[in-house]
């Protein structure tokens, strides 16, 4: 376990630093792609566009208010946002989370949101497994997280715990 | 604490179903295109009810929902088929499908099966592009 998660911090640490620029241009789901571009609304409506953030750190976290997992992992990224929201990284300034929920009912949608005080964006078509963005990220399962850096750049997919908080602290400038 | 004499199948989650209790995708996909069979109540008892023709209950893990479910086949006769699905995640973390199956075993219902979407809803029944409600 300890060994993979040292593989995916050094994996990250390399793509970070070595996604040749012609790859980093190609749009697609494989580490040194430019994510898929989401552009979904927020609660109130507003949409909010996954591109509008380019110049931070972001992790897309896809969960949904249903999904038992995604609920159990919402306190470790509420303390990763509180601990690494306004970090200067070695490239990237600010780190951001970019939730998309597969829920269905906006008002469960909500009020998770409120119950569980969470303070970065959020965005979902109320589509369940028929979201398009399930879709185009090949979604097979929740929770599925997705990291990306200032370019847009997927530098890993995937992680959890302890991983997804190596992974962004080997990012923070020393 | 598991002892280690246990056999494997002793291990095993007991659940309220029983294998033949549980329905293909393909199965049900077959009843839903092919309207001359017999009736098929099919519910879904997850967050969303995308299946055609299924009606939505709500989660089964909620009382209110599980009183909705009872009151919907409260006037079927006890032989008529049901089919409930969830989907929203694999069978050993969905907690919505077993207090609905359960209800319908007390409910001394014969003919009532479990959709088997042993991943979910999205693996198991849209990318095979069986029927949806539009």
């Amino acid at each position: 376990m300890i060994l993979s998660i040292r593989f995916l911090v050094i994996v990250a640490i390399l793509f970070h630093s070595g996604i040749p620029e012609t790859l980093a241009q190609s749009q697609g789901l494989e580490i040194g792609n430019i994510a898929p571009e989401i552009s979904l609304p927020a609660p109130d409506g507003n949409f909010i566009s996954l591109s509008s953030l380019r110049g931070k750190l972001v992790l897309i976290d896809f969960w949904a208010t249903w999904c038992g997992p995604c609920i159990n992992e919402q306190p470790l990224l509420a303390r990763l946002y509180k601990k690494y929201g306004e970090s200067e990284f070695t490239k990237a300034q600010d780190f951001e989370i970019y939730g998309v929920s597969l829920d269905t009912k906006k008002a469960s949608w909500e009020k998770s949101i409120r119950k569980m005080k969470i303070d970065w964006i959020q965005v979902s078509d109320l589509k369940f497994w028929g979201s398009p963005i399930a879709e185009t990220y090949d979604i097979q399962a929740l929770p599925f997280n997705v990291l990306i850096d200032e370019r847009g750049v997927i530098i890993a997919k995937n992680l959890h715990g302890k991983a997804l908080e190596q992974s962004i602290e080997i990012l923070i400038k020393k | 604490m598991v002892l280690p004499f246990q056999s494997f199948a002793q291990r095993q989650r007991i659940e309220p179903w029983t294998e033949s209790q549980l329905m293909s995708p393909p199965e049900l996909a077959k009843i839903i295109n092919e309207s001359s069979k017999p009736t098929t109540y099919i519910f879904s008892i997850g967050p969303t009810g995308l299946i055609k023709n299924s009606i939505d209950i709500g989660e089964g893990k909620e009382k209110a929902n599980l009183d909705r479910l009872k009151k919907q086949v409260d006037k079927l006769p006890l032989d008529a088929r049901i089919v409930i699905y969830c989907g929203c995640c694999p069978f050993d973390k969905c907690p919505n499908i077993r207090p609905a199956f359960n209800l319908l075993n007390e409910m001394k219902f014969t003919n009532h099966k479990l959709l088997n979407l042993p991943k979910n809803l999205k693996v198991d029944w849209i990318d095979h592009g069986y029927p949806i409600n539009e």
